[in-house]
């Protein structure tokens, strides 16, 4: 059989004369263009091997190229908000941290400043140092996930391991404090539930003299390695308009060209004291995203050092004995003490009628828990205010006529926590 | 004169009515002026939204007014002040969308339509966010239950929390009843099970 | 059973020189529990903590699961980790059919145990449920030590070695008897 040429034909093939003609093929078409293309769907289903969790995602691709996204989320909602109406406020403490898991400290402490704020209640400076440490700390910890999990997801598994055994040590100072690795119920409203053992600070400076020189191991690792750079300059791009836009905030958005951080604008337990600068950069690709993190992670370091130095002995809970529990040595002598500690055990403190909110900067961004009081002893409304949910809105920007292997890349730079999106 | 204080002058003749509690600046505006109103918090400097969020007042005690009240957390970068509009509706009003605006009111407001069912006239996409599709009701609302299960051992022993937590508090007992709003005990038909 | 009639002629010839039938299922259980390959469903917090236990420090590999399949249908585990909310339930029960015989469930942590501290409308109060269970890891969130002892009890089920509170001891796998 001869092969017929596009000029051997007198009028346009159509598209329907290569399906229901024998002898014409796609190749007789005048020009690609002719074809009728559709976009395909797919699903990037609630299971998938990028280790974000039960994050799910329809895609609209033509070919390779991304043209719509839709982030579809509620896979791991739990009812935070409506359970912890139905607790008192020492027993909220134990719910916060299991929502953004990654930066429970940080939770806690936005909880507990909310709490605090709407009983005016005076928190002893060792507390306040105390928490930064291990804000800090927690920081540092949820950073170096963010490494390996978004490393891992490119591709590359070694940085993973690396990033883990930090990670370890890491929790081997907070189960030196309260005896749990993750989900800690450490903080109390009013301060600490008590005093950091001995052996803590110098613990604590040990890891801070050795874990400079593994961000370098890091930053050799990944930051040259041509695969990496060609995956991430240039991907994702969110100009500082678009980034306030969508309601971006974190290193995100410190990526983007904006220095917004709250713990410099609105500060809070104490980090007026601890000189620190807040990193910007005006890239907004993937790769600064990235990179901000790790000037991050030198940033915690130098808070925490100068935390560890302020450090003095002190209390660390509040003396008032309408909020904070009363020693035990003291219920032993007085009865007001015994009364007090009766009172906050079944049912738990009543602060005043009012409306609170404190915003905090959490590892992805502004956290603020905002309390509505009825003057009983479970808060009446609590509305968080997550980073992750509202980050996760700039994924549609970033990722629109990008190909779709940038799209894993993008969902691992914006950092989404599941359980901080579904609440 | 700071930057809230002149946007509170601003809102004053729209019939914005401003509040004040531990440093917190918030102005109460009808339905119909709220999109006029963040339209002149964002011109005047108030970039980034940080959320919009509602509050059923159903069990409020000593609520005078309408049931829900949703509330615009807007904050100004530049100025580093923080300002709440509130917008108090009733159950079946429509409220206006924002999102021309911001698009990152989007998930915001989907959010609040979920848990409350208010709805936001204009919204591209106004459908649940974080519920499953086959929940049918709103599960921030007060009438909403809060679902708690009684937990059931093997040998016919059971616990009920809301039981457990409404003899602390004095409240009434949880939605649950069962076996007749008793804490803890046995479950008198394990008995022919086990 | 069926790996009776797969393995009929060798069995006759074994049985004729003496050797009993039984070792040949010691044997093969023996490989599948040092062989169990974890599909990766975690959910939030205990997640995290398994995603600790495949570290350098507590090495999961070590013990077989030396690979996290993302696909189930390469894999013989489902380790449950972290709540299950009602939106995600249909979700894992088409993962779990997807999972080719013989599987196993770990359901890793309180709350996909017994629904943790969220009594709600949001979560399910027991996984076993929606799956079958074979170990029940308590803890908020397990150590990953834990996770590693409840994968040796999970091996030692596989292998026959598993019994009950009453000492009955428990059947090897649901998929042998066919």
């Amino acid at each position: 059989m001869t092969v017929k040429k596009p000029s051997d034909f007198g009028a346009e093939v159509t598209a329907e004369q290569v399906m229901t003609q024998p002898g014409v093929t796609v190749t007789d078409m005048p020009s690609a263009s002719e074809f009728e293309t559709k976009l395909m769907r797919l699903n990037v289903g609630p299971q998938h091997p990028s280790t974000h969790g039960v994050l799910r995602v329809v895609v609209d691709l033509d070919g390779e190229t991304v043209k719509r996204i839709v982030p579809q989320i509620g896979y791991l909602h739990t009812g935070f908000e409506k359970t912890m109406e139905h607790r008192t406020y020492q027993q909220g403490v134990t719910y916060s941290n299991r929502m953004d898991y990654l930066h429970g400290f940080g939770h806690d402490l936005a909880y507990v400043l909310s709490v605090e704020k709407l009983l005016d209640a005076n928190v002893p400076v060792r507390a306040q140092q105390v928490r930064v440490i291990l804000n800090e700390l927690n920081r540092i910890a949820s950073h170096l996930v963010f490494f390996g999990t978004g490393i891992l997801d490119m591709g590359a598994l070694t940085l993973f391991f690396y990033t883990m055994r930090e990670r370890e040590q890491i929790l081997d100072l907070f189960e030196m404090v309260c005896g749990v690795r993750m989900n800690y119920g450490y903080f109390r409203v009013g301060g600490l539930s008590r005093d950091i053992p001995e052996g803590f600070t110098d613990a604590v400076r040990q890891f801070i003299t050795g874990f400079p020189k593994m961000v370098d191991q890091y930053v050799g690792l990944f930051a040259k390695n041509d695969i990496f750079v060609n995956r991430t300059k240039g991907v994702g791009v969110l100009s500082r308009e678009t980034a306030l836009d969508y309601g971006l905030t974190g290193p995100s958005l410190r990526a983007s060209g904006v220095g917004l951080d709250f713990r410099k604008a609105q500060p809070y337990s104490g980090y007026e004291n601890y000189d620190f600068d807040v990193p910007t950069s005006d890239k907004g690709d993937v790769h600064a995203r990235f990179m901000m993190r790790i000037e991050e992670l030198a940033e915690s370091l130098k808070i925490i050092e100068q935390a560890l130095d302020a450090l003095e002995p002190g209390p660390v809970k509040d003396p008032d004995r309408r909020i904070s529990l009363p020693p035990r040595q003291e219920l032993e002598t007085s009865m007001e003490a015994v009364i007090f500690h009766f009172k906050l055990a079944t049912e738990g403190f009543h602060p005043p009628r009012g409306e609170v909110y404190v915003p905090t900067e959490s590892a992805r961004g502004e956290l603020g828990y905002y309390l509505v009081s009825d003057g009983g002893s479970m808060p009446y409304r609590v509305k968080v205010r997550v980073p992750s949910l509202i980050n996760l809105q700039s994924l549609e920007p970033a990722c629109i006529d990008g190909v779709f292997a940038d799209m894993v890349a993008n969902i691992a730079s914006l950092d989404p926590v599941m359980g901080d999106v579904d609440k | 004169m700071s930057l809230v204080e002149r946007l509170v002058d601003e809102l004053k003749p729209l019939g914005g009515k401003p509040a004040e509690f531990k440093r917190m600046i918030s102005v109460t505006i009808d339905s119909e002026h709220i999109v006029e109103a963040v339209k002149n918090a964002k011109t005047a400097g108030f970039e980034m939204i940080s959320d919009i969020f509602g509050i059923d007042y159903l069990n409020y005690p000593q609520h005078q007014g309408k049931r829900f009240s949703v509330a615009y957390n807007l904050y100004s970068i530049s100025a580093n002040e923080r300002i709440f509009i509130r917008v108090n509706i009733n159950e079946g009003e429509v409220l206006p969308t924002i999102t021309h605006l911001w698009n990152g009111a989007s998930f915001m407001e989907r959010e609040v339509y979920d848990m409350f069912g208010i709805e936001f006239d204009g919204h591209p996409d106004l459908r649940k966010l974080i519920t499953p599709e086959d929940l049918d009701g709103h599960p921030h609302r007060k009438d909403f239950p809060i679902g708690e299960t009684p937990t059931l051992f093997n040998e016919g022993r059971f616990i009920d929390p809301a039981a457990f937590r409404s003899g602390l508090t004095g409240q009434d007992a949880g939605l649950s009843g069962h076996q007749g709003g008793m804490r803890k005990g046995y479950r008198t038909d394990a008995n022919e099970e086990a | 059973m069926a790996l009776q009639d797969l393995f009929e002629k060798d069995i006759q010839e074994l049985e004729n020189e003496g050797i009993l039938f039984s070792s040949l299922e010691k044997l093969v259980a023996w490989g599948r529990s040092n062989s169990l390959w974890p599909a990766t469903f975690g959910l939030a917090c205990c997640a995290i903590e398994m995603m600790q236990s495949t570290n350098s420090r507590n090495d999961l590999a070590r013990f077989g699961s030396e690979v996290f399949r993302a696909s189930p249908r390469q894999s013989d585990v489902m380790i449950v980790a972290g709540r299950l909310s009602k939106k995600m339930a249909p979700v894992m029960r088409r993962v779990y059919d997807q999972m080719p015989d013989p599987k196993w469930v770990i359901s890793m942590g309180a709350c996909a145990s017994s629904g943790g501290m969220f009594n709600n409308y949001a979560i399910v109060q027991n996984v076993d449920s929606v799956v079958p269970v074979d170990i029940f890891v308590p803890g908020c969130p397990p150590r990953p030590e834990a996770l590693v002892y409840a994968v040796m009890q999970l091996q030692k089920k596989v292998r026959g070695e598993a019994f009950d509170q009453q000492g009955i001891e428990l059947p090897m796998v649901e998929g042998w008897k066919a």
